[in-house]
């Protein structure tokens, strides 16, 4: 007869030591991850300058000034173009170089450190040398494209309101490539050689190799590369504010920039809470497909 | 049990370093962080530390702005651990504060340094919030001159002009002997620290405030004639591609010979120095046309919040010896600012800081030293109208115009419902 006691003894102690090693993440995440959140959604229905002890409550005034403002909506938009530049921009570019170093070519280490180190550069450095580089009378760019006869294609890069977001987005191909070159690098060292031999033998062109067997196994890379550039347009700030501190007159603001000067510039606090409930939504909206997807396939890889 | 006990052991380091932090040093926060900025803050400390050897107070570089403060400040309060004392703008940036009861009334220091007697009266009243000081003014720069490279006019046989239409004059020469006529930078500030000279030459003095209070609208025919005088002037005058440079990228354009003119804070004087660029030598400056014997200014001065006794008084004690002539002077000599204190001796300033403390001087005596305006309108009026100028300087469209109006308009008369505009 099985010692009924002695298992449920056991199961109870099990179940505790489960519990004590899930308290702390549990805590953790409620703490860090859960209490901002439920904070901020309250702050959003509150008019509170960030100092006065009483919030004042307006319900959801905050969210409906932000609908009917046209600079709440030029945010968006912007981040909806950040999203589009980053999910084709670093991402094409990192695999284009990742494909030509894997070809083999000579000093092949060398640019292995050129094209990633950019990535090592802090945000606030990186605005610091693009800030000069688009100097637009003495800077870099502008000097290179006069030396070159290309003096017409110069802009006012930064202080154009039509061109700044384009100058924003070159700075950040520069600096971000490097990370979508290496995880696509990595995926096509892991990719066993057999396969790219045998497509060899059967005749296919390197055009075909690559199209048809190496970017197909790199799924999983893509998939990293894809999802950190849809996070970082959600959460863009840092370069922006910068270099342009969102400016000149909204024109290169993003939502983050739009929450921090609401914040700290205008001591709207509930206002701002709201930007960021929206930015959460919106962002939510855009990477839980993208997480459905990841665990869909872990749980798929689990199975198997 | 072994675990429980090293846990009580961290709880009583963590409780020790709080206790610690309650004791530790007084700071003085401030974003004066490299250049001439950090020496003049760095001399002031030192030289109130010995004056005060049983009250020493540390300064903290709190990196970035005025609003990078406030970040770092509603932390601190929400911790209940501010600062002793820290480095804050005038008007309304202090009257938030104050609002919310986090900071500590100076009157009786303000008594003991006599700051009705040594400080102008434009200067007194944007750090008195109904009538009671909170923050003691130390670093003061002008913001109405137009420095101009001496070589540049020399070349071009051209003076210093005196009227609107001198000043468009003189930018059509330049720009036919190839200089950029007038510099200026992208940013929220310099377009609308610009445009203050054309809007008191139209609205005026009484005008100014009347703006400042909410008495006089956006949509006025006054302030729509102060736009439309800036833009067939200053803007007309502007370089080409000047939204896309900072200030100092401006001023270097000034050093290489590239721009003629440039309208800025009188902190562009230390940074031409710094360059080698000698004042009354190589550059010189004067009041943009309409406010000559007016003096328009930015100040910064300390607000000390509310806190124990002790760090009230070694926050008190700094804040004497930095209103005084000696403190005032050594922070306004490597910081290239004016000492707001008027019983500093002149003789301390180069030759055109010399030139800024009388238009300060004769200014006072006029009664016509204006605040800057953004920090006297409500903080969300003040900000969007720099970010309006800014858009309306780089396009100076009919729609722009309209739009600028309509979007300030608007916001006064919320905040105006709010109670929110103060007669200062």
């Amino acid at each position: 007869m099985p010692n009924f006691q002695l298992m449920r003894r056991k199961f109870q102690t099990a179940g505790m030591t489960h519990a004590i090693f899930l308290s702390l993440p549990i805590t953790l995440f409620a703490v860090f991850y859960v209490y901002p959140i439920v904070s901020t959604f309250n702050l959003s229905l509150h008019s509170w300058d960030g100092f006065s002890p009483t919030p004042k409550y307006v319900g959801l005034r905050n969210y409906v000034v932000l609908l009917n403002q046209s600079r709440f909506y030029h945010a968006v938009l912007n981040n909806i173009s950040w999203l589009v530049f980053l999910l084709l921009g670093p991402t094409s570019l990192g695999l284009l170089l990742a494909a030509l170093l894997d070809r083999g070519m000579k000093g092949e280490s060398v640019f292995r450190v050129v094209f990633f180190l950019p990535f090592t550069i802090p945000a606030v450095a990186v605005a610091a040398i693009w800030r000069w580089m688009y100097e637009p009378t003495s800077g870099l760019l502008t000097t290179i494209l006069q030396s070159v006869g290309l003096g017409g294609l110069a802009q006012n890069w930064l202080g154009d309101p039509s061109i700044v977001n384009f100058a924003l987005m070159g700075s950040m191909l520069w600096w971000t490539t490097g990370f979508a070159f290496l995880v696509f690098f990595a995926g096509l060292r892991n990719i066993p050689v057999e396969y790219i031999e045998a497509a060899r033998i059967e005749g296919a062109t390197p055009w075909q190799v690559f199209w048809k067997v190496s970017f197909p196994l790199l799924w999983p890379s893509t998939i990293v590369v894809l999802g950190m550039a849809a996070v970082d347009a959600m959460r863009l700030f840092d370069i922006v504010w910068a270099m342009t501190n969102g400016g000149p007159a909204y024109a290169s603001e993003v939502l983050a920039t739009q929450m921090y000067d609401t914040a700290f510039g205008r001591f709207e606090m509930g206002r701002a809470s709201a930007i960021s409930v929206y930015l959460l939504v919106i962002a939510g909206l855009i990477i839980m497909p993208y997480i459905h997807q990841l665990a869909k396939r872990v749980q798929d890889a689990e199975a198997e | 049990m072994r675990n429980l006990k090293w846990f009580g052991v961290a709880l009583g380091v963590l409780a020790g370093a709080s206790a610690a932090r309650a004791d530790g040093p007084k700071e003085l926060w401030h974003y004066y962080a490299a250049g001439s900025e950090k020496a003049g803050i760095e001399a002031l400390i030192a030289f109130a530390n010995k004056q005060n050897p049983d009250n020493q107070i540390v300064g903290k570089v709190i990196p970035g702005n005025a609003v990078e403060m406030r970040r770092q400040l509603q932390t601190a309060f929400m911790g209940n651990t501010p600062p002793a004392a820290y480095q804050s703008s005038m008007a309304f940036e202090l009257k938030t504060f104050v609002d919310s009861g986090k900071l500590h009334d100076l009157s009786e220091t303000w008594a003991k340094i006599k700051g009705d007697e040594i400080f102008p009266e434009g200067v007194q009243r944007v750090v008195k919030v109904d009538g009671k000081p909170y923050g003691i003014p130390y670093d003061l720069s002008l913001i109405n001159n137009i420095f101009y490279s001496k070589a540049i006019f020399e070349k071009a046989g051209l003076q210093p002009p005196k009227d609107y239409e001198g000043l468009v004059a003189v930018c059509d020469k330049l720009r036919a002997a190839g200089v950029e006529p007038l510099g200026n930078a992208g940013g929220p500030f310099w377009s609308l620290y610009n445009f203050y000279a054309p809007l008191v030459s139209t609205v005026g003095t009484e005008g100014y405030y009347k703006i400042a209070s909410g008495e006089l609208g956006f949509d006025s025919p006054e302030f729509r004639k102060g736009l439309e005088l800036y833009r067939d002037t200053m803007v007309k005058c502007y370089a080409k591609n000047w939204s896309g440079k900072t200030w100092t990228q401006t001023a270097d354009d000034v050093v290489n010979g590239n721009t003629g003119m440039f309208m800025m804070g009188a902190w562009a004087a230390a940074y031409f120095k710094q360059a080698g660029f000698a004042p009354v030598e190589k550059f010189d400056v004067f009041p943009a046309p309409g406010t000559e014997g007016k003096a328009i200014f930015q100040m910064d001065a300390f607000a000390v919040p509310e806190g124990p006794a002790d760090t009230l008084e070694t926050a008190e004690k700094f804040v004497i010896s930095a209103a005084s002539a000696e403190g005032q002077a050594t922070f306004a000599v490597p910081k290239g600012s004016l000492a707001p204190n008027v019983t500093v001796d002149p003789s301390i300033y180069d030759a055109v800081g010399a030139k800024f403390a009388r238009q300060l001087a004769d200014a006072s005596k006029a009664n016509a030293v204006l605040p800057n305006l953004f920090f006297l309108l409500p903080t969300k009026v003040g900000t969007e109208l720099g970010v309006q100028l800014e858009k309306f300087a780089i396009d100076p469209s009919d729609a722009n115009e309209n739009e600028l109006i309509s979007t300030l308009e608007s916001l006064r008369q919320e905040a105006q419902a709010e109670g929110a505009y103060l007669k200062w």
